[in-house]
C-alpha cells in the first residue's frame, strides 16, 4: 500500500460514510428509522438492493472462481430476472398494502403469531450465522495479502458500518449503498482495464479473449443436466430462480430495501432494474477473472496464491518435496506461454493446422500446470495447513502486485464498501426483526414510538457487535461465496414455501403452514446429510415440501373439522 | 368493501413510467434474459477450444 492508495481508500470510505450520515439525518421515528419513512426513489433502492447482495466475496471469490473454473458461475444468476418479475407481480403489492415493517409481520396477518415467530426465528438464525462470514471473508484475505491483523480489519469495517447504520437507520444505509455501488463500478472497470493493458504489447484484446476461451474459461452457458453439478443452465434457471425468490422475497435484508419505497411502482422498478443489470454485472466480474487468467499466462503466477501456505512450501523442511513440483510448474508455465503465442500466431494467419497443434500443446501445458498446483496444495495440506482453497486470494494478489498506485486503494475501497453495504443491511434487518417481530410482539407490546426507536438503535448496535465477534469463528469454510450461499439454501426453501402458501393458497391454514415449514427444513437437512444433490436444489426441494405438507394438513383439517384457526383473510393480490 | 379491496384502494397500482403497462415491462425483462442467454451461448461457442 502506497500513500496514494491510503488517500484513495480513506477518502472514498470517509466520503461514503459522511454522505450516508448526512442523507440519514432526521430518522427520528421508527418508521423513518426502519423504512426511511417510505420516501426512497426507485433508483436509490435499486442500487441499494444490488449493493446489499454484492458482498466482498462477490468480487474476491467470483473472480477467482472464473480464473480456475471459467465463467459458468454466471448461470447461477439466470433465474434472478424471473424471480424479480414474480416478486414485482406478487410480493411487492402484498407487502406494501399490508403496511408491514417486516415480511414476517405479514405471516401473522395471513396465518398466526406462531408461524410468524417460527419464520422470524429461522431468519435470525440463518442471517445471524451468515453475518459473521460476510465480515470475516474479506478480512481473512486482506490479512494474508496485506499483512493486516484480521481482528483490525473486521473491527474497522464492522465499526464504520455500525456507526452509520445505528445513527442513520435505513435511509443512511440505502444512500451509502448508492455511493458504494458507484465506487464498486469504478473499481471493477479499473481492474479490467488494467488486466488488459498489462498484457504484453503484441497481445491484443481479441487475442486475450481467444486465449481465455481456448483454456475453457469463457464457458458461460452449459446445457448438461446434472443434479450434482452446481452451475448449468437448468440449475441456474430453476434452482437460481427459487434461491432469488427466497432471498429477495423472504429475506428481510432485501425486503426492507423495497419496503422503503415511495409507492408500489417505485419498489417494482427497483427490483426490475436488478433483473436487467445483475447478470451483465456478474458477467463483467467473471470476465475480469478470465482476463486475470490470461495476464498470468505471460506473468508467472505463484503456485499458491495464499502467501502463508507458499512460504510454508518454500521453507527448508519442505524443500526436498517441493522442488520437483516447482520445477514441473515452471516448465509447464513456459510450455503454456509458448503454446499461447503459437495460438495467437495461428489465429492471425488463419492456419487451422497450427491452431490444432497449438491448442493441443496449450491444453496439455494447462493440465500439467493444474497438476503441479494440485500437488503443491496436497503438500501444503500435509504440512499441516488444513484444507486449502486459494481461489479467494487470486484477484487481490493480482491487484496488490500489479495495479498502479491509487487503483489498489480504489479496489480495496470496493472490498470495504461491499462488505459494509452487505453487513449494514443485514444488521438493520436483524435489528428490525428482533424489535418488531420479537420484542414488540411478545415482550413489550405497548410502548411509545420513541421507546421502539431506542430499541431499534440498541438492536442495530447489538447485531453490529455480534457481527464483529462472530467473524472470528467463521474460519475453514472452503470457497467463501459458496459457503454463504450453501448456508442460505438450508433455510431459504422453507421460508419461501411458507410465503408461497400465504400468497397463492388461500385455503391453507396456520397449522398447515407451521408444520409445512418444519417438514421442509427436515427434508432439506436430510438431503444435505444423505445425498449429494447440489445446494441450489435445496431451495426447490424445501419449498415444494412446505407447500405439499401445508396443503395436505389443511385438507385433513377441513375433512376432520378442526377449528379454522388462522384461516384469516384471502391473499391480497 | 372487503379488507383486501380497501387496502388495494389505499395503494393503487400506478402504471410504469415506460411501455404503458406492467405486463409489457415484465415481458421486456424476460425478453432481455433470453437475449443475454443467447448472447452468452454464442460468445462461449465462438471462443470454445
Amino acid at each position: 500500500m502506497r500513500l496514494a492508495d491510503w488517500v484513495v481508500l480513506c477518502g472514498a470510505l470517509a466520503f461514503i460514510v459522511l454522505y450516508g450520515l448526512w442523507r440519514g439525518r432526521g430518522s427520528n421515528s421508527v418508521n423513518k428509522y426502519l423504512l426511511a419513512g417510505k420516501t426512497m426513489p426507485w433508483h436509490a433502492m435499486a442500487l441499494s438492493i444490488m449493493a446489499t447482495q454484492a458482498s466482498a466475496v462477490t468480487f474476491i471469490s467470483t473472480t477467482g472462481q472464473s480464473y480456475v473454473d471459467g465463467m459458468r458461475f454466471v448461470q447461477f444468476y439466470f433465474g434472478l430476472p424471473l424471480a424479480m418479475v414474480i416478486l414485482a407481480v406478487t410480493a411487492v403489492p402484498i407487502f406494501h398494502r399490508a403496511k408491514v415493517y417486516t415480511a414476517y409481520e405479514y405471516l401473522e396477518q395471513r396465518f398466526d403469531a406462531k408461524t410468524r415467530a417460527l419464520v422470524s426465528a429461522i431468519f435470525l438464525i440463518q442471517r445471524g450465522l451468515a453475518l459473521g462470514i460476510t465480515l470475516y471473508a474479506p478480512a481473512v484475505v486482506l490479512t494474508v495479502i496485506l499483512g493486516w491483523p484480521d481482528w483490525l480489519t473486521t473491527l474497522v469495517m464492522g465499526g464504520v458500518a455500525v456507526t452509520y447504520a445505528t445513527l442513520g437507520g435505513v435511509k443512511a444505509i440505502a444512500w451509502t449503498d448508492v455511493q458504494q455501488m458507484l465506487v464498486m463500478t469504478a473499481g471493477l472497470v479499473a481492474a479490467l482495464t488494467c488486466a488488459v493493458f498489462l498484457l504484453p504489447g503484441d497481445v491484443s484484446f481479441l487475442d486475450a479473449v481467444t486465449l481465455a476461451g481456448a483454456a475453457g474459461r469463457l464457458n458461460a452457458v452449459t446445457f448438461n443436466m446434472d443434479w450434482n453439478d452446481r452451475y448449468n443452465l437448468w440449475s441456474g434457471l430453476i434452482g437460481g430462480m427459487f434461491l432469488a425468490l427466497a432471498y429477495f422475497g423472504t429475506d428481510q435484508s432485501q425486503v426492507q430495501r423495497y419496503l422503503s419505497g415511495k409507492s408500489i411502482a417505485q419498489s417494482r422498478l427497483s427490483l426490475l432494474f436488478n433483473a436487467v443489470a445483475k447478470i451483465p454485472m456478474q458477467f463483467f466480474i467473471l470476465f475480469i477473472g478470465a482476463m486475470v487468467f490470461v495476464f498470468y499466462i505471460y506473468e508467472k503466477p505463484p503456485i499458491l496464491f495464499e502467501r502463508t501456505q507458499l512460504e510454508r512450501l518454500q521453507s527448508a523442511s519442505m524443500r526436498a518435496d517441493y522442488s520437483p513440483v516447482e520445477q514441473k510448474y515452471d516448465a509447464a508455465f513456459d510450455l503454456r506461454k509458448a503454446a499461447a503465442n503459437q495460438l495467437i500466431e495461428a489465429r492471425r494467419r488463419g492456419d487451422a493446422g497450427l491452431w490444432r497443434k497449438g491448442l493441443a500443446e496449450y491444453g496439455g501445458a494447462q493440465r500439467e500446470l493444474d497438476a503441479a498446483r494440485r500437488a503443491s496444495v496436497s503438500l501444503a495440506e500435509k504440512a499441516g495447513g488444513g484444507k486449502i482453497n486459494d481461489t479467494n486470494f487470486i484477484f487481490l494478489t493480482f491487484v496488490t502486485r500489479y495495479l498502479p498506485a491509487g487503483l489498489v486503494g480504489l479496489v480495496l475501497a470496493v472490498i470495504f464498501g461491499a462488505t459494509m453495504s452487505a453487513i449494514s443491511a443485514e444488521m438493520s434487518a436483524l435489528a428490525t426483526v428482533s424489535v418488531i417481530d420479537i420484542y414488540k410482539r411478545h415482550f413489550r407490546t405497548t410502548a411509545s414510538d420513541r421507546h421502539y426507536l431506542a430499541a431499534s438503535r440498541a438492536a442495530t448496535l447489538f447485531w453490529g457487535c455480534y457481527a464483529v465477534t462472530s467473524a472470528h469463528y467463521a474460519k475453514s469454510l472452503g470457497s467463501l461465496v459458496e459457503a454463504v450461499n450453501i448456508l442460505g439454501s438450508f433455510f431459504y426453501g422453507g421460508m419461501l414455501g411458507v410465503f408461497v402458501l400465504a400468497f397463492y393458497f388461500p385455503r391453507v391454514r396456520a397449522r398447515g403452514a407451521f408444520c409445512g415449514v418444519l417438514a421442509g427444513e427436515a427434508v432439506i437437512f436430510a438431503s444435505w446429510y444423505f445425498t449429494r444433490i447440489a445446494f441450489l436444489w435445496y431451495n426447490v426441494i424445501g419449498c415444494v415440501v412446505v407447500v405439499l405438507t401445508g396443503l395436505l394438513i389443511s385438507s385433513l383439517e377441513r375433512r376432520v373439522g378442526f377449528s379454522p384457526r388462522g384461516a384469516s383473510a384471502p391473499p391480497m393480490r | 368493501m372487503t379488507e383486501p379491496e380497501a387496502r388495494r384502494a389505499s395503494q393503487p397500482d400506478e402504471p410504469p413510467p415506460f411501455l404503458r403497462t406492467w405486463r409489457r415491462v415484465y415481458l421486456a425483462v424476460i425478453g432481455w434474459l433470453a437475449i443475454l442467454i443467447l448472447a452468452f451461448y454464442l460468445f462461449a461457442r465462438r471462443f470454445a477450444p
